[in-house]
């Protein structure tokens, strides 16, 4: 995996919570799931948390606790399901969610300008080469009809 | 006419360049064929029976007379010599290479024309009314709205990957020839009392497998809040429109399945948190669009000259009557350019008659043609005294057939000879119909004939008076017949005449239909009201006692 974050490639300091649900010491994104079965512990802890989403997600089963996310990745689970854009959209403008917005699953380098442009400012990219294509392809275009969401 | 300004210019100059380096990795295999599909839909290539297809937008039907030799251009260098105009006001070409359609790209760049949106499933093109400014019925010119919102919906990058594509048109006049209500999206022009104009939306029509005509889902918007409205549709039917079933996926399947006042609700709701934001029109947003489509230059003129031709000649008289319409201005008519001659498909058009229907747009009607939804086009100010010269140079290209409105004006999809999806031809069909109304057309009045290959539905079958729809019956060609439909202001969709029709007798049926009205309507009724008023029976009656 590649990351990108406002243009630039950079380390990830984030794991994704697997299968065991074995935690690391912080930074970990956990899914709405495990949230709602340990929220009690997890906002105790203080840690930096993630929320992993998928883009049928409806905002309202978690904006009342979005205050607790450093960042909410959102899946693609194929890169022609455009329900992530609205939602990302959705946070930045009608929730005024100012942290990382991420885009993981099937995200294609050819997809990364208009993922920005809704409002995600991290991309994983599945690949270093997917990764330095899509640092390219963010400059493809200088104008546009459409506001950027931020 | 608008014109692209420096922004608009760069922003298509890029899209070629962006598609110049997708196509190149696609075939040096950096990008999968399941990559590179959407790509090249959202660029107007298909891959079809026997090569590619590109689909060029024509914003609402308005090309100068540059930008169609640049069209006859193209299908010279880079097709066979001819090109399709199709149901939505576009273009099509046949036969392009994939490998030089970036370069077909820039060439139209270079006039201001590009292809983005034309397929996939993203906004597509909007059209609007052909008579659009010059017919006299209108409330507000449509045009100045359809190129906001063609510039909204261009490159969006929120719904670029919609579950399915996503169709708007936009109607200026109650009589509407926009066939808005068979859209995803259809726009009404209104005024409210005040005087303050704005539209009635209609959401969720569409022809296709399920055909269904759209519901009126806000009376009146106001036209600040037309892009924040369109934007709620948009995003509710991105959010929640299917995406487990490629035929369940149009909004009107969404619609439907939730119920027009729920989806109603979803989007009130979400525009309400939208509509007061970057969004929202002002009236200088709205008046430098409008800037571009004020009145042409009108001289004074009457209608003597053309009096005297009508007087002297038959055949220009017929043309008249049947090809020409009023104009709002004084001394001026709108002139329709046939484009279902009987020696060629409908819709086509060789690069020879584009350049020399450009020279007669220049000629006689201020270098502008409009397309039609039923594959004609327009020359839509025509001074009264040209008409005569106009229609001996139209008839030296053979695109003067008086036949506008007409059985042998049908509209009807290229079928099994260039599409892989289809169940039947419909080339020879028209063909066939042609040849047994040609003679018979004008005295047999005004009926619309509507023709599909498949259930797909491109020729817009269930919205003909008389519609025709290519079926498969264990392997053979058979064609299941419908009666009634209406793509006007009131659309319907037709009602099946009874069993499907074996291909050899499909004209012969077509002759029955015609003759049952004919032989029943009073004075000047038009099929319509004929069918409405004795009913299908009679009709059922001979066409399968016949056969
Ligand atoms: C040549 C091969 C073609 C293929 C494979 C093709 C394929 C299709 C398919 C699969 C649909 C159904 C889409 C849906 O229901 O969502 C469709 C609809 C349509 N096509 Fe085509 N098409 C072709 C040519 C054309 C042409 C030449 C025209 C114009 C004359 C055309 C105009 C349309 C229209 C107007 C619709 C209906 C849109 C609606 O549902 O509202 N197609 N086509
Ligand atoms: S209606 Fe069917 S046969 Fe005709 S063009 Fe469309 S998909 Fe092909």
């Amino acid at each position: 995996m590649t990351l990108i974050k406002n243009s630039e490639i950079v380390q990830d300091h984030w794991a994704v919570l697997d299968e065991n649900q074995a935690l690391q010491a912080d930074h970990n994104i956990i899914d709405l799931d495990y949230w709602n079965a340990n929220k009690d512990a997890l906002i105790a802890s203080k840690a930096p948390l993630g929320l992993l989403v998928q883009g049928d997600t409806s905002p309202d089963q978690f904006i009342d606790n979005i205050q607790h996310f450093e960042l909410i990745a959102i899946n693609f689970p194929s890169f022609v399901d455009g329900r992530g854009y609205s939602l990302a959209k959705t946070l930045r403008e009608k929730h005024h969610y100012t942290q990382e917005i991420r885009a993981v699953g099937e995200v294609l380098p050819d997809q990364a300008l208009y993922l920005t442009r809704v409002g995600f400012d991290a991309l994983e990219l599945s690949t270093k080469e997917a990764g330095l294509l899509a640092l390219e392809k963010l400059n493809e275009f200088s104008v546009f009809y459409q506001a950027a969401a931020n | 006419m608008y014109l692209y300004n420096e922004f608009d210019q760069t922003l298509v100059n890029e899209r070629v360049e962006q598609y110049r380096d997708q196509t190149t990795r696609y075939l040096n295999g950096e990008l999968t064929e399941e990559q590179f599909r959407p790509l090249r839909l959202m660029n107007g290539l298909y891959i079809q029976t026997h090569a590619p297809m590109l689909r060029v937008n024509i914003p609402y039907g308005l090309l100068s007379s540059k930008q169609l030799r640049m069209l006859a251009h193209i299908s010279h260098k880079y097709d066979k010599d001819y090109g399709h105009f199709t149901t939505r006001q576009n273009m099509q070409f046949n036969w392009p290479e994939l490998e030089r359609v970036p370069d077909i790209l820039a060439d139209l760049a270079s006039v201001q024309m590009h292809s983005i949106q034309s397929s996939g499933n993203c906004i597509r093109n909007t059209t609007s009314d052909p008579l659009a400014g010059v017919c006299a019925d209108e409330i507000e010119d449509p045009r100045p709205y359809c190129e906001i919102i063609r510039q909204w919906s261009t490159l969006h990058p929120e719904f670029s990957y919609l579950p399915r594509k996503f169709k708007i048109a936009v109607s200026g006049s109650p009589k509407d020839r926009a066939a808005t209500q068979v859209h995803d999206i259809g726009l009404h022009v209104k005024k409210d009392e005040a005087g303050q104009v704005g539209f009635e939306v209609l959401v969720g029509g569409g022809l296709g497998r399920t055909p269904v005509i759209g519901q009126t889902i806000a009376p009146f918007i106001a036209e600040e809040d037309l892009l924040s409205y369109l934007e709620a549709i948009l995003r509710t039917y991105n959010r929640f429109g299917r995406r487990d079933n490629k035929y369940k996926a149009r909004i009107k399947i969404l619609v439907r399945e939730t119920g027009l006042d729920t989806f109603k609700e979803q989007v009130e709701q979400e525009w309400a948190s939208i509509k007061d934001g970057q969004l929202k029109l002002t009236n200088d947003n709205i008046q430098r669009v409008k800037n571009y489509f004020t009145p042409l230059n009108y001289e004074t003129a009457n209608d003597e000259a053309l009096e005297q031709h009508l007087a002297n000649s038959g055949a220009f008289r017929q043309w008249f009557q049947q090809n020409t319409k009023a104009h709002k201005q004084a001394g001026y008519h709108v002139a329709f350019i046939s484009l279902k001659s009987p020696t060629c498909p409908p819709g086509d058009i060789t690069n020879v008659q584009m350049e020399r229907v450009a020279d007669l747009a220049d000629q006689f009607s201020f270098g502008q043609i409009r397309t039609t939804h039923d594959q004609n086009l327009a020359l839509t100010d025509v001074k009264s005294s040209d008409l005569y010269a106009l229609w001996q140079q139209l008839t030296a290209q053979k695109l003067a057939t008086a036949n506008i409105g007409t059985i042998t004006d049908m509209i009807c999809c290229p079928g099994l000879d260039f599409c892989s999806l289809a169940n039947a031809s419909s080339i020879d069909i028209a063909q066939g119909i042609t040849d047994r109304f040609t003679d018979s057309a004008i005295d047999t009045g005004n009926i619309s004939l509507k023709m599909s290959g498949c259930m797909n539905g491109c020729g817009h079958h269930s919205i003909g008076e008389i519609g025709i729809l290519g079926v498969d019956k264990k392997g053979e060609q058979w064609y299941q017949l419908t009666l009634g439909g209406s793509d006007s202001h009131q659309s319907k969709l037709g009602e099946r005449l009874g069993k499907a029709i074996a291909k050899d007798d499909v004209v012969d049926a077509i002759d029955d239909i015609v003759h049952v009205y004919k032989a029943n309507r009073t004075d000047n009724e038009d099929f319509a009201s004929t069918l409405q008023r004795i009913g299908l029976q009679p009709f059922k009656d001979k066409v399968y006692d016949a056969h």
